[in-house]
């Protein structure tokens, strides 16, 4: 056996071990099955709701809110980002009014979003856009006061204008820290419309746990808490692929 | 000035303002210095004279504060494709092969991508790189990347090349090779060569002139005609004319390390 399945096979057993105690640990009833029922039993709850289809209503309502609110978040932080580094002036201008907001947790602007927004779609963009413009900001902000002012110099005294320079030299050296923060920003993202929905939504994965809740069906809850975690675990891993495909050359760096 | 110089440095000073006082510090004092098309000119120096200032300057990546920089006639004002850059930290973009980054300035010229291609081609096969096209820059030693940058300032035909102590991130033997290599360029090419460095052998074996400069502020000193034979090769370090003038710089020069040195010790 390869080294590589040999490190898969310990990763299934991991997760295996952990799902089998589960399992027994219900079906014995040393653990009140009203609380958390079994896996089997999840599985099944998660099969009855792709089937009837309210699983993926719900999940689509939770990727759309996700999907504006980053979007929005990705160019602000990115304009601002590149507006703030570029320009001096600007930053001291406008760096204390951010460094301000950045410490406020994105779900201590639940009330105000319910305030200003209501209950819908609305409040959930707000919540991810806060969560998610930081990220964005701060690593865009940092790629641009750090690029190598030597490869500037390069490019101008062979010829480049300024659109070969933008977008030959000044996104692909911003790229390798813009990138990540992307990443983070959409993992901050789906954290807060899941939190949004909690209270401010009337679909969305964030609501189904909350109402299932209300209606102590346990099995419906936990289904939707593995169906957030799995949907937050293959975006990253769709941003990571992305990544390594955008920067090939950041390869070595990153193995070093 | 003579009329004939490819490149004038016109009585250039250049003040940087002194970080937390209202004073300046004179880095380059009143510097004059023509080199003409073909010429191998070196600036030899400790650090602190000004040698990299005044190729940034004649770079066009700052200006000067009294004096100015002539390209042909023209006034020098901001970087263009004339004079193109070999920095010691390469500066390659290390996000395009050695491929792309030899043809960027010829892209940034408008050349069409398969006449570009071919150009590229053969600037790397001057620099002896054929095979290595298509390696990012973090895949190749550091000897390599120099010569990649060579490739790639050398492949859009400007007037002069600047080299910025090209060779200063290198250990010894990359650099007596890589000093080998570019004699064979130039000798090749016929290039017009500006090339700063504070290495007294690497200076002697290159130029046609050797501008010696003095620190504190920056001044020429004196100026040295090279008439060793060409092409150079490892030979060349075997004459007799290249050790006296080595040892002749060497003594001249060594009042001015010695200080430097001493300036540099911890308390």
């Amino acid at each position: 056996m390869s080294p590589r399945a040999a490190v898969y096979l310990r990763n299934f057993a991991g997760i295996g071990a952990v799902l089998a105690v589960w399992e027994g640990l219900a079906t014995f009833g040393w653990i009140n099955a009203t609380l958390l029922p079994g896996p089997t039993q999840i599985f099944w709850t998660a099969i009855d709701l792709l089937r009837d289809g309210t699983l993926l209503r719900h999940v689509a309502a939770s990727l759309e809110r996700v999907c504006v609110g980053f979007l929005i978040a990705a160019f602000t932080g990115l304009t601002l980002g590149v507006l703030l580094g570029w320009f001096r002036p600007l930053a001291d201008l406008a760096k204390p009014v951010v460094e301000a907001l950045r410490p406020i947790p994105p779900i201590a602007w639940t009330p105000i979003a319910i305030l200003w927004f209501g209950i819908g779609n609305a409040p959930s963009y707000f919540l991810v856009f806060i969560g998610a413009v930081f990220p964005v900001f701060v690593n865009t902000f940092a790629a641009v006061r750090n690029i190598d002012r030597n490869q500037i110099n390069a490019a101008l005294c062979l010829g480049a204008g300024p659109r070969l320079l933008i977008v030959d030299i000044l996104l692909p050296a911003s790229l390798p820290i813009i990138f990540p923060g992307l990443r983070i920003a959409l993992g901050v993202g789906w954290m807060c419309v899941v939190a949004a929905e909690l209270v401010a939504a009337q679909s969305g994965l964030g609501y189904m746990i909350q109402t299932s809740r209300m209606l102590l069906q346990t099995n419906y809850v936990v289904a939707g808490m593995i169906t957030i975690g799995a949907i937050g675990f293959a975006m990253d891993a769709a941003m990571s692929r992305i990544e390594r495909r955008l920067t090939p050359w950041q390869e070595a760096v990153k193995s070093a | 000035m003579s009329a004939t110089a490819l490149l004038s440095v016109d009585r250039v000073v250049k003040e940087f303002p002194v970080r937390g006082s209202a004073r300046v510090q004179r880095v380059l004092d009143g510097i004059s210095l023509d080199i003409v098309k073909g010429e191998f000119v070196v600036l030899l120096g400790p650090s602190g004279c000004g040698k990299s200032t005044l190729l940034n300057l004649i770079a066009g990546f700052m200006r000067a504060t009294a004096g100015r920089v002539l390209h042909a006639g023209g006034e020098v004002l901001s970087p263009d494709q004339r004079r193109t850059v070999v920095f010691q930290d390469y500066a390659l973009f290390s996000w395009m092969t050695i491929q792309r980054n030899v043809e960027f300035g010829l892209k940034a010229k408008g050349v069409p991508e398969a006449e570009r291609a071919k150009i590229a081609a053969e600037f790397i096969a001057l620099v002896r790189l054929t095979g290595f096209e298509n390696r990012y820059p973090y895949e190749v030693s550091g000897g390599m990347k120099q010569r990649a940058a060579l490739a790639r300032a050398m492949a859009p035909n400007p007037d002069v090349v600047l080299m910025d102590e090209p060779f200063g991130a290198l250990d010894a033997q990359t650099r007596v090779l890589l000093q080998e290599e570019v004699a064979r360029i130039v000798a090749q090419t016929g290039k017009t060569v500006l090339f700063v460095t504070h290495s007294i052998d690497e200076a002697v074996f290159l130029a046609d002139r050797v501008v010696v400069m003095s620190a504190h502020p920056g001044r020429i000193r004196r100026i040295y005609a090279v008439d060793l034979p060409r092409p150079r090769t490892a030979r060349t370090r075997a004459l007799p004319e290249f050790i006296a003038l080595t040892q002749e710089l060497w003594e001249s020069l060594k009042p001015e390390w010695q200080l430097e040195d001493i300036a540099a010790a911890p308390n």
